[in-house]
């Protein structure tokens, strides 16, 4: 798919940085400040720099197979509309009329012709072109030049099956803003010769919770499950957590912000879901990714692992959960949740996932339910004047850089480390310094 | 099934002070005779809801799709399991319910023995010392007779929120 850049949006104005950002956070040191999930200023100086700049993601191919489908989703706070197009590629528009600004398509998702304003009238095509309105004549008397006043476009472009989109024109390619994360991206979107696809449907709900806070977990927090989600493992399976100090090869690796935190034991996450014809997928499942991927990668497939792509797109591996923490204000997100399988897994193998991944992590699983009110009071009590200028210690792991690896990106021994944490606030105090992406310093190779 | 066949008024008064025990042993955390309540063939399930348009043939809500519960009786003793774990951290302390039932209206099942129950119902929760959620929604239950009563064979739930407005459902509905 073409990364064309961006035609009608406006850019906006860079604001300075916070002049208070190293009290803030401090990856050096391993410490940050609480005020980080709690603090109006940095939530604003985050929509501009971190998600007005970044490449997001907005959909699955397969959510919009047909030209005319679209899904509806927000780059930020910013609406959009991600429509497939004719000639079967893909357009991320501003779902807001050039007229007044009144939301052109009021569904999730859907196929469409087109999508006409309720207001005045205006009929936007797939897209995005302004082809007519409501008493056209008056428009024509004065002038009027219906190809300026299209549906604003975002950039566009995917990667295996993920559609991310940015607004900012300077920002890198999205090959070079995932970087070498790919290979470990791979483990999941091409483990098999079909690819993937989406489960039909996605859950929505709300937190009153900073949204790093959730990113952070994914990133790289294995820490909290074995502690957090005793009761749900005692539930699913009857026994505690993998004791991930005793898996014998894990790793944190990150790069520009993104992270994984992987063992390699094929399906200690996949486990969970207490669901023997997942297990026996994956063991059956494996040999066949090792001839794509490697023997290497092929035990990743649903081990005991979790994914962030900087700043709000996180997965699990083996529980095969999808999700966007969908920023609402410094202290509220929506959490989107989808399920995301081979698509050529045996169909009652895709039904396990499904109900599987509902029933640990969505708003009634039995994981999901401890996370929920660790990430809120993680939040809530930083509003004190107080606890909001205490640090936080992020300290973990420091100094577990391998240097003798051949493994992809920025590679640390162990998953119970905070080293991915780190390398994420520091991306996130990186962007919110630059006021240009060309002013956003390259750490990799230079991490602890 | 398209015609609605009324019962005696001592069915009806059995599916309704069914429903509301039920109610009233949710909210007493008493979930292990909640589950005596429920038949072991049990669909429980509450689809997501999906904001599509009129004419979009898919509609609100899809057996296929994602649910909020799409459950049988091995899920909801795992989800029973975990509330009863002394680890379920968010669970202490307690959670507090008000599960309020109305709206009911009953008539013969499918099948002799069976029953099809219409309700609605608002739940509402409290934690800590000042969260609050109000879930609403309608309910579309089977009840059979096992044993010597009443069973919960099959419940739809379905909330009118297309996003949940709050974090989770730590409670049946
Ligand atoms: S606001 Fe859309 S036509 Fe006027
Ligand atoms: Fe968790």
């Amino acid at each position: 798919m073409m990364d064309k850049p961006t035609t009608t949006l406006k850019a906006i104005e860079s604001t300075p940085p916070l002049a208070d950002l190293d009290r803030i956070c401090d990856m050096q040191e391993g410490r940050m400040a609480g005020k980080i999930f709690w603090d109006s200023e940095i939530y604003e100086q985050e929509l501009e720099k971190i998600f007005a700049r970044c490449w997001l993601f907005v959909a699955h191919e397969s959510q919009i197979p047909e030209p005319g489908d679209y899904v509806a989703t927000t780059l930020g706070e910013d609406e959009v509309l991600v429509v497939r197009q004719k000639d079967r590629s893909i357009k991320v528009l501003i779902n807001a009329c050039p007229h007044r600004g009144n939301k052109v398509c009021f569904a999730e998702a859907g196929n469409a012709r087109g999508f006409i304003c309720n207001y005045h009238g205006w009929a936007f095509g797939p897209d995005g072109a302004l082809r007519g309105m409501h008493e056209s004549g008056v428009y024509e008397q004065s002038g009027f030049d219906k190809s300026r006043q299209g549906l604003r476009e975002a950039r566009v472009d995917s990667y295996k099956g993920l559609v991310f989109a940015t607004f900012a024109a300077d920002a890198p390619s999205l090959a070079d803003y995932l970087g070498p994360m790919t290979w470990y991206l791979d483990v999941i979107l091409d483990n098999d010769e079909g690819g993937t696809e989406f489960i039909g449907g996605c859950i929505r709900s709300t937190y009153e919770c900073n949204w790093k806070i959730a990113a952070e977990n994914f990133v790289g927090d294995i820490l909290h499950a074995g502690w957090t989600h005793d009761s749900a493992a005692q539930a699913m399976l009857g026994g505690s957590v993998t004791k991930v100090s005793e898996l014998p090869e894990s790793y944190q690796v990150n790069w520009n912000g993104h992270g994984y935190e992987f063992a390699r034991d094929l399906v200690g996450n996949a486990a969970v879901l207490g669901e023997s014809a997942i297990n026996k997928y994956l063991h059956l499942h494996s040999p066949k990714a090792a001839e794509r991927l490697g023997e290497f990668r092929a035990r990743m497939l649903g081990a005991v692992s979790s994914f962030t792509v900087f700043p709000n797109f996180s997965f699990l591996p083996g529980q095969n959960t999808v999700r966007v923490w969908q920023p609402r204000g410094p202290n509220k997100i929506e959490l989107y949740t989808w399920v995301i399988v081979n698509r050529n897994a045996p169909a009652e193998v895709k039904e396990k996932w499904r109900r599987g991944a509902m029933m640990t992590f969505s708003p009634t699983g039995v994981f999901e339910m401890d996370d929920g009110e660790n990430w809120e009071y993680c939040t809530k009590t930083s509003r004190g004047k107080v606890t909001r200028y205490q640090d936080l210690y992020v300290g973990l792991g420091m100094n577990s850089r391998l240097s003798d690896t051949e493994l992809p990106g920025n590679v640390f021994r162990g998953q119970l480390n905070e080293a991915n944490a780190r390398a994420y606030y520091q991306r996130w105090k990186d962007l919110l310094q630059a006021r240009t992406w060309a002013e956003v310093p390259d750490r990799n190779g230079k991490l602890d | 099934m398209n015609t609605l066949e009324l019962v005696t008024l001592e069915e009806e008064r059995a599916v309704q002070a069914f429903l509301l025990r039920e109610a009233r042993l949710l909210d007493e955390d008493r979930w292990d005779d909640w589950l005596l309540m429920v038949s072991e063939r049990i669909h429980y399930w509450m689809p997501g809801i999906e904001n599509r348009r009129r004419e979009d043939a898919r509609g609100g809500f899809n057996a296929e799709h994602m649910a909020l519960f799409d459950d049988g009786y091995r899920e909801l003793q795992r989800r029973v399991a975990r509330f009863k774990q002394p680890s379920a951290w968010a669970e202490d302390p307690p959670t507090r319910n008000v599960h309020l039932i109305s709206n009911i209206e009953v008539y013969a099942g499918e099948n002799p023995g069976e029953y099809r129950a219409f309700s609605c119902f608002v739940n509402v929760r409290s934690r800590g010392l000042d969260e609050q959620y109000q879930i609403a929604g309608r309910r579309e239950d089977v009840l059979c007779r096992e044993g010597d009563g009443l069973k919960l064979l099959s419940r739809r739930i379905l909330i009118p929120n297309a996003t949940l407005p709050c974090k989770n459902i730590n409670t049946f509905l």
